[in-house]
C-alpha cells in the first residue's frame, strides 16, 4: 500500500497508479456537490454554472459554512449574499457517495473528473464509467471534521440562492487534505469488496459463538422470502 | 415557577453541548479501541477521529457536519410547574433548535420528505421529534440526541418479527445480520453503538432500540442477567466480525450493544435494531423548580426502566 500526495487538476498518469488500499492525500481547486445539484443538471437539464477543468477533484460532501466573523452569531445568515464571502468553513465531512450513484457515470463524464471523494463507495456504473475516463473513488477512514478543516480554504459558492448553504457546489483550495483510502481504482476494483467477504465469513463464527446452529432458519411468519 | 425563557436557554445550551462536546464514555471507548488496534490505518482513524472530537469542544465548532435529525428526550417532573406548561416547553425547544441553527451549531438539514422544501431551521412536520417521560419531583431533564443519516439512512436501523419458535437464536442472528448488512463500506460510521429493543409493538421496540443506542453510556448494562449476556455476547461476536472503523477492518466494530426490552403478545417477538455513530451526540440538562440549570453527564433515560 502506497501514499500518494496528489495536486488538482490531476493527470491520467496520477490516478492510473493508484491501487484500492492506497493513501492518498489531496491539494488543488476542488468542488462540492450532494444530489441536489446532479438533480438539476442530470434531470432538469440546466447547465452548470461553471466549467471543471480536465482532471477535477470532486467531494460529496454538505459542509457548515458561515460568513467569516459571524460564526456564532445569531444575525450570520442575514449578511447580504457575496459569491466570495469572506467564509468561514465551520465543518466537513464527505458524506455517502452511494446515494449519488444514479448521476456517477453522467458526472465522471461531463465535469472532466478524475477523482471523487466521498463516504462508503459506488456502484458499479460508476465503477464502468471510472475504468473509460480514469477516475477514481476515495474514502475517509475517520470523521475528522475538525482537522480537516484546517486543508481547506472556502474560496467561493455558486447556485447559492437555489440551493441553500448545504447543497450549493462550493469551490474550494486543499492543502493535503487527508489520509483517504483509494477504494476504486481505475481497474474496476472495490477495495470494499474483500473486506466485505472477509466479513461475512466472520459471520459465520460469530453464528456459532453466539450458539445458533448452523441449520437454523427463520419460521415463517409472512412471506415466502424466509421472513 | 420555572421561566420559558430558563427552558430556551438551557434546550440552546444543551444542543450547543451536544454538538460540539462529545462525552467521556465516548471518548474512553476511543481510546481503548486506539489501545487494541493493531492494523496502522484503522488506529491512526481513530487517532484522527478522536483528536477532532477534541478540537471540537474546545473550538466551539459541530463535531459532525451531519447534526442529525433534532431528537429530545425530556423528563417531565410530576409536580414541575411551567410558566405557559408544556405546550410553551415545546415551543421553546423549537426556538432552540433554531437559535442553534441560525449560529451555525445545527446544519439546516431537515427538509420536505417530496418537495425537498428547506425551511432553514430544521423545523417542521413533526421535526423536531418529542418524547416524554414522567418521573417524580419538580425538575425537567432535557436530553438532546443528533441522529445522524448515515446511521439511520443505510440500514442501521430496522426490524422484523421472531417467531417464539425462533427465540433468543432468531433475535441474535437479526441483530448480526442487520449489522454486517449495513455497515459496507462504513455506511453507519463504525464502531457504532448498537441499541437493540425487542417485545411490545414495531414501535415499541423501535423507540427502545434508539433510547439504547443513542442516551445508554458505553459501559453501562442492562440490570437483568440474560439481557446483560446478550449485550455481552453480541458485543464480543460484533466485534469479531473484524469491520473496524468506517469498515476499513479493525478489532473494533460497535463500543457496546445496548438491549431493552418490553413484553409482548405471544403470537411473536419484534425485533428492532438502531445504530448511533462513532461520533456520538447527546447532552442532558437539568432544570431545576428554582430556576437553576445543571449539565448532566447522562440522560439515566432507563433509571426507572
Amino acid at each position: 500500500m502506497a501514499e500518494y500526495h496528489l495536486t488538482a487538476p490531476l493527470k491520467e498518469e496520477d490516478v492510473t497508479k493508484l491501487q484500492c488500499g492506497d493513501t492518498v492525500y489531496l491539494s488543488g481547486p476542488c468542488f462540492t456537490c450532494r444530489s441536489k445539484l446532479q438533480r438539476y443538471v442530470f434531470d432538469e437539464g440546466h447547465k452548470l454554472p461553471f466549467t471543471p477543468e480536465d482532471g477535477s477533484v470532486l467531494i460529496h460532501n454538505g459542509p457548515i459554512v458561515v460568513r467569516e466573523g459571524q460564526e456564532g452569531s445569531e444575525s450570520a445568515q442575514d449578511v447580504p449574499f457575496n459569491k466570495y464571502g469572506p467564509w468561514k468553513l465551520m465543518s466537513f465531512m464527505p458524506t455517502s457517495s452511494i446515494r449519488f450513484e444514479k448521476w456517477g457515470a453522467a458526472s465522471i463524464r461531463d465535469w472532466n473528473l478524475r477523482l471523487i471523494c466521498g463516504k462508503t463507495t459506488m456502484g458499479t456504473d460508476t465503477a464502468e464509467a471510472m475504468k473509460k475516463y480514469k477516475c477514481v473513488h476515495v474514502s475517509p477512514q475517520s470523521v475528522s471534521p475538525l482537522l480537516w478543516i484546517n486543508s481547506i480554504k472556502v474560496e467561493s459558492v455558486d447556485l447559492f440562492e437555489e440551493m441553500g448553504s448545504i447543497e450549493a457546489p462550493w469551490h474550494f483550495f486543499l492543502n493535503e487534505l487527508g489520509p483517504f483510502v483509494v477504494d476504486m481504482d481505475c481497474d474496476g476494483n472495490n477495495y470494499f469488496d474483500a473486506i466485505e467477504e472477509k466479513v461475512y465469513e466472520n459471520r459465520e463464527k460469530a453464528y456459532r459463538e453466539l450458539g445458533i446452529p448452523e441449520d437454523f432458519r427463520y419460521t415463517r411468519l409472512y412471506d415466502n422470502a424466509g421472513n | 415557577m420555572i421561566k420559558i425563557n430558563t427552558i430556551e436557554e438551557a434546550a440552546f445550551q444543551t444542543i450547543r453541548r451536544g454538538s460540539t462536546v462529545i462525552q467521556e464514555d465516548v471518548r474512553n471507548a476511543f481510546r481503548e479501541a486506539i489501545e487494541k488496534e493493531t492494523n496502522g490505518a484503522s488506529r491512526l482513524g481513530l487517532q484522527n477521529t478522536l483528536k477532532s472530537i477534541e478540537l471540537a469542544e474546545k473550538e466551539d465548532k459541530p463535531a459532525c457536519p451531519d447534526t442529525g435529525w433534532p431528537i429530545f428526550y425530556i423528563k417531565v417532573g410530576n409536580e414541575v410547574e411551567i410558566n405557559g406548561g408544556m405546550m410553551a416547553l415545546e415551543e421553546a425547544v423549537r426556538n432552540a433548535v433554531r437559535r442553534a441553527t441560525r449560529c451555525g451549531y445545527l446544519r439546516k438539514i431537515m427538509k420536505h420528505p417530496l418537495t425537498g422544501y428547506d425551511p432553514g431551521d430544521n423545523i417542521g412536520m413533526n421535526i423536531p421529534d418529542f418524547t416524554y417521560k414522567f418521573v417524580p419531583g419538580r425538575s425537567i431533564e432535557i436530553s438532546y440526541v443528533a441522529k445522524g443519516g448515515g446511521s439511520e439512512c443505510f440500514g442501521g436501523t430496522r426490524q422484523r418479527v421472531v417467531a417464539f419458535a425462533d427465540g433468543l437464536a432468531g433475535i441474535e442472528k437479526f441483530v448480526i445480520d442487520s449489522f454486517v448488512e449495513s455497515t459496507r463500506a462504513g455506511a453507519i460510521c463504525p464502531p457504532n453503538i448498537l441499541g437493540v429493543g425487542f417485545g411490545g409493538t414495531a414501535n415499541v421496540a423501535a423507540n427502545l432500540a434508539k433510547e439504547a443506542a443513542t442516551l445508554r453510556q458505553i459501559g453501562s448494562h442492562h440490570p437483568e442477567p440474560a439481557i446483560r449476556k446478550m449485550e455481552e455476547d453480541l458485543t464480543k461476536a460484533i466485534n469479531d466480525l473484524s469491520v473496524g472503523i468506517m469498515g476499513t477492518g479493525g478489532k473494533t466494530s460497535v463500543f457496546a450493544v445496548n438491549v431493552e426490552y418490553a413484553y409482548t403478545h405471544i403470537a411473536g417477538i419484534v425485533v428492532a435494531t438502531s445504530s448511533n455513530c462513532m461520533v456520538a451526540r447527546r447532552a442532558s440538562s437539568r432544570i431545576n423548580a428554582d430556576g437553576s440549570v445543571e449539565s448532566l453527564s447522562c440522560a439515566d433515560w432507563f433509571g426507572g426502566r
